[in-house]
């Protein structure tokens, strides 16, 4: 029992050791300028040990930097989804709505509220306090027993988080409803037909809000507030996947 | 004259279509060829009307697969009613028997319809294919690449009877590809012999199984005279290829591959001066050389930094050279020696079907002049005309990290935990549960408290029993007794709250007062008299006035 502290603490010691200082290959491409290179490394990188949203921003910039708008943004994007207060991401958006002409819906007061915390954490924190709550009212009953001054107090704390946390929830949820255009020079179409009548032209790396999927299509609203239809694999859900997805042209060049 | 007028356009109408009188004769030379062998054609049309030139007839005519036929030219003579026309060709390089569908002539005043003309072609025929001039296509055996530049040629070889003296009439019949002649009509390499060359590129444009028709004439000459004496004479030539077209594939193509198919190197950059000062700007030349598809590349992108600004790539190309110069504007912003930017480019080799990676060195700058107090990372797009929006101040990107968070986070897929069906089917499981539990306790409690409801549930389920048992035992009157009783005692006693046991005729009369006091006894005489010696036999009015009884002490519970 007595060495247990003494295997939390190798533990601790392991994890700061690994932390590494030296840059790691995609840091070293990166710095060089080897942007592909970069790219490679951390995709490689990705694969075998999973994404983080360090990773993710990282490959931001350099998809960014290669000119690749749409996969740079979807980096950002998720990186954003995982850690809302991910410097390098915020300014990778900033620079990509600065400079590069991309359009990014703005954030309603619960999205602004969500974004505090990750969407995650906010489930997390609903269902604790509803169960905290549910608990707190139920145990009394079954000991057939008074509530207690704490068993109140842990009633109006619960109920007053899960309070709190409905508006984060809807702002994550409205949040995670956004999809990043994939494709270049394409535009809104009226309907969601082949045959569509197209609307309003659209770039690369500009963010929509989501809305139903029908027939191939997907309902989109821009940033300015222009609904229209786009086909599914024009865009790239922000939710729902790692890497940024493969969904390149495969035309000649 | 309505009629009059339909009258004559009628006439008129079955005097064009008329072909009563026309005559159509063909003859090929000769009759049977050899695979690959020339022929000619001679067709002959003798007609009611004067024919002239026919017009269009290359248009018409549908030769069979692999052979090649052309018209050479039509004997005119002012006014006759006769037409020759000659065509020469060359038979395919499978043996067999081929047709040439019907097809029609048009003529200035009439359309005559030719019939359908067989060529056989047979290894029987004696044919040394090296004394006639000929025609080859070159071009790889492979699977070519969207994109990709596919060099070839058709080398026009002169044979020992023929020499080859010019060509014409190139055409290309390729969908899915693009086609352009770079060299027409040069003398072959002496290694083949006589003949001339003509050089293509073709580009294909899409992936799939696609055919490259190539049609075209050759003029040959020959000193010989013979049966087939082609002196001075065309020869058409064709050739089908099927070729196999694919995208460049997506596994490890690198991040900044912009399209390159093909075998470069890069050759090291050259700096137009080597010695500018702080913010004048020099031009970077960068040389790519190879064979590829040169045109089609995208040029590689530098990216400003805190010693260069860069304004974007101009290029140009010396096609002859197979180069292809990018050049870059550089302004430096920073003293001292420096490094130009390196320049990065990827390319695809369709042989080896590996993507490479090729650098072009950078070149060493001495930069003059002072420094700037402050030189700002990339804060404006240098290459936005002033007063342009773009050319506002730019925030740049942060320094990647891409360490951070990586001990506890890392993810193999960015899933919300909102769309795990994992954690609301266990929250949802777990909340049934105990709604499910809250229910049962509630209805246990109720229960426990109300005891009356079980014993009379109880009852009642006895009752219904005693009530059939005793409808069947009506012929056995100490069972039926036996049954009735304990039937009556067991609904009462649930009603009084008493024990079975204890109840009494009394005891059910207080429950059913309407009840007859004889019937009771009778029964409980008959049912328990026995063990005291003085059994009697219930009667049948008796057990039907029981059953009533039984009856009603059920409704009651």
């Amino acid at each position: 029992m007595k060495a247990f502290p003494l295997y939390i603490l190798m533990i601790v010691a392991t994890l700061g050791a690994a932390e590494p200082d030296a840059p790691s290959a995609g840091e070293k491409a990166y710095a060089k300028g080897d942007f592909a290179g970069a790219v490679e490394s951390w995709q490689e990188e990705a694969r075998h040990h999973g994404i983080n949203p360090g990773l993710l921003a990282a490959l931001g910039n350099a998809e960014w930097k290669l000119g690749r708008k749409g996969r740079a943004m979807v980096c950002w994007e998720r990186s954003l989804l995982l850690d809302p207060h991910n410097a390098v991401a915020l300014a990778g958006i900033r620079h990509g709505q600065n400079a590069g002409g991309v359009e990014r819906p703005g954030a309603t007061w619960p999205e602004t509220y969500a974004s505090v915390a990750g969407a995650d954490l906010w489930l997390l924190v609903a269902t604790l306090s509803f169960w905290a709550a549910l608990g707190a009212v139920l145990l009394p009953r079954i000991r057939r027993q008074p509530a207690g001054e704490w068993n109140q107090r842990l009633r109006v704390t619960a109920l007053t988080l899960l309070a709190l946390c409905i508006p984060g929830l809807w702002g994550a949820r409205s949040l995670a409803h956004r999809a990043v255009i994939r494709k270049t020079e394409i535009s809104l179409r009226l309907t969601p037909t082949q045959l569509g009548e197209a609307t309003q032209a659209v770039n690369e790396g500009d963010v929509v809000r989501t809305g139903r999927p029908f027939n191939g299509h997907i309902r989109v609203t821009t940033s300015d507030g222009k609904t229209g239809w786009l086909r599914a694999g024009e865009i790239e859900p922000v939710w729902g996947g790692g890497l940024p997805a493969d969904l390149d042209q495969k035309a000649a060049p | 004259m309505l009629r009059l007028s339909s009258l004559l356009i009628g006439c008129l109408l079955l005097a064009l279509t008329a072909h009563g009188d026309d005559r159509v004769n063909w003859e090929i030379t000769p009759r049977i060829t050899a695979p690959g062998q020339p022929f000619r054609l001679q067709i002959q049309v003798d007609s009611d009307v004067p024919l002239g030139g026919a017009q269009n007839v290359g248009r018409d005519i549908r030769p069979p697969r692999g052979m090649a036929l052309r018209l050479s030219g039509q004997i005119l003579r002012p006014d006759s009613t006769e037409a020759t026309l000659n065509f020469s060709g060359v038979a395919p390089e499978q043996e067999g028997e081929y047709v040439i569908p019907s097809f029609n002539l048009r003529f200035p005043r009439k359309m005559i319809s030719v019939p359908e003309i067989k060529l056989i072609v047979s290894k029987t025929v004696a044919f040394i294919r090296t004394n006639q001039a000929r025609a080859e296509l070159s071009i790889p055996d492979r699977t070519f690449y969207v994109g990709e530049l596919i060099r070839g040629s058709i080398n026009m070889r002169g044979g020992e009877q023929e020499s080859v003296v010019a060509s014409f009439g190139l055409e290309s019949v390729a969908e899915g590809f693009t086609f352009g002649v770079t060299s027409d009509r040069q003398p072959l390499p002496a290694e083949m012999g006589q003949g001339l060359q003509t050089s293509f590129e073709l580009t294909p444009i899409r992936e799939g199984l696609n055919e490259v028709i190539i049609n075209g004439i050759m003029l040959i000459q020959s000193g010989s005279t013979s049966v087939f004496n082609n002196a001075g004479r065309d020869r058409p030539f064709t050739f089908r290829r099927r070729i196999a077209v694919e995208h460049v594939p997506q596994k490890g193509r690198p991040a900044d591959w912009s399209g390159a198919i093909g075998k470069f190197t890069a050759e090291p950059q050259q700096a137009s001066n080597e010695k500018p000062e702080v913010g004048e700007p020099i031009r970077l030349r960068a040389v790519l050389t190879g064979s590829g598809n040169l045109d089609r590349i995208v040029p590689p992108e530098i990216m400003s930094n805190e010693v260069w600004d860069v304004l974007p790539a101009t290029e140009r190309r010396r096609h002859a050279e197979e180069q292809r110069f990018f050049v870059y504007t550089l302004v430096p912003r920073l003293p001292g020696k420096q490094k130009t930017p390196e320049i990065r480019f990827s390319s695809f080799d369709p042989e080896t079907k590996q993507f490479s990676r090729l650098v072009f060195a950078s070149a060493e700058v001495t930069v003059t002049g002072n420094a700037p107090a402050k030189v700002d990372l990339v804060t404006r797009d240098p290459a936005a005309p002033i007063g342009s929006d773009a050319g506002l101040k730019l925030s740049g990107l942060a320094k990647p990290d891409p360490a951070s968070g990586s001990l506890f986070s890392r993810h193999s897929m960015i899933e919300p935990l909102a769309a795990s069906k994992l954690f609301w089917s266990s929250n949802g499981l777990a909340l049934l549960l105990i709604v499910a539990a809250t229910g049962v306790i509630l209805i246990a409690g109720y229960l426990a408290s109300h005891p009356q409801i079980i014993i009379h549930w109880r009852a009642k389920r006895g009752l219904q029993r005693a009530i059939r048992q005793a409808t069947r035992a009506r012929g056995d009157a100490p069972a039926f007794a036996k049954i009735a009783t304990g039937g009556l005692k067991l609904g009462c006693a649930a009603i009084l709250g008493a024990e079975t046991e204890a109840m009494t005729q009394s005891d059910i009369l207080r429950v059913l007062p309407e009840a007859k006091r004889e019937t009771l006894d009778a029964l409980f005489d008959a049912a328990d008299g026995n063990k005291f010696g003085s059994g009697t036999t219930i009667r049948t009015t008796n057990q039907e006035e029981a059953l009533i009884l039984l009856h009603l002490v059920r409704d009651l519970l």
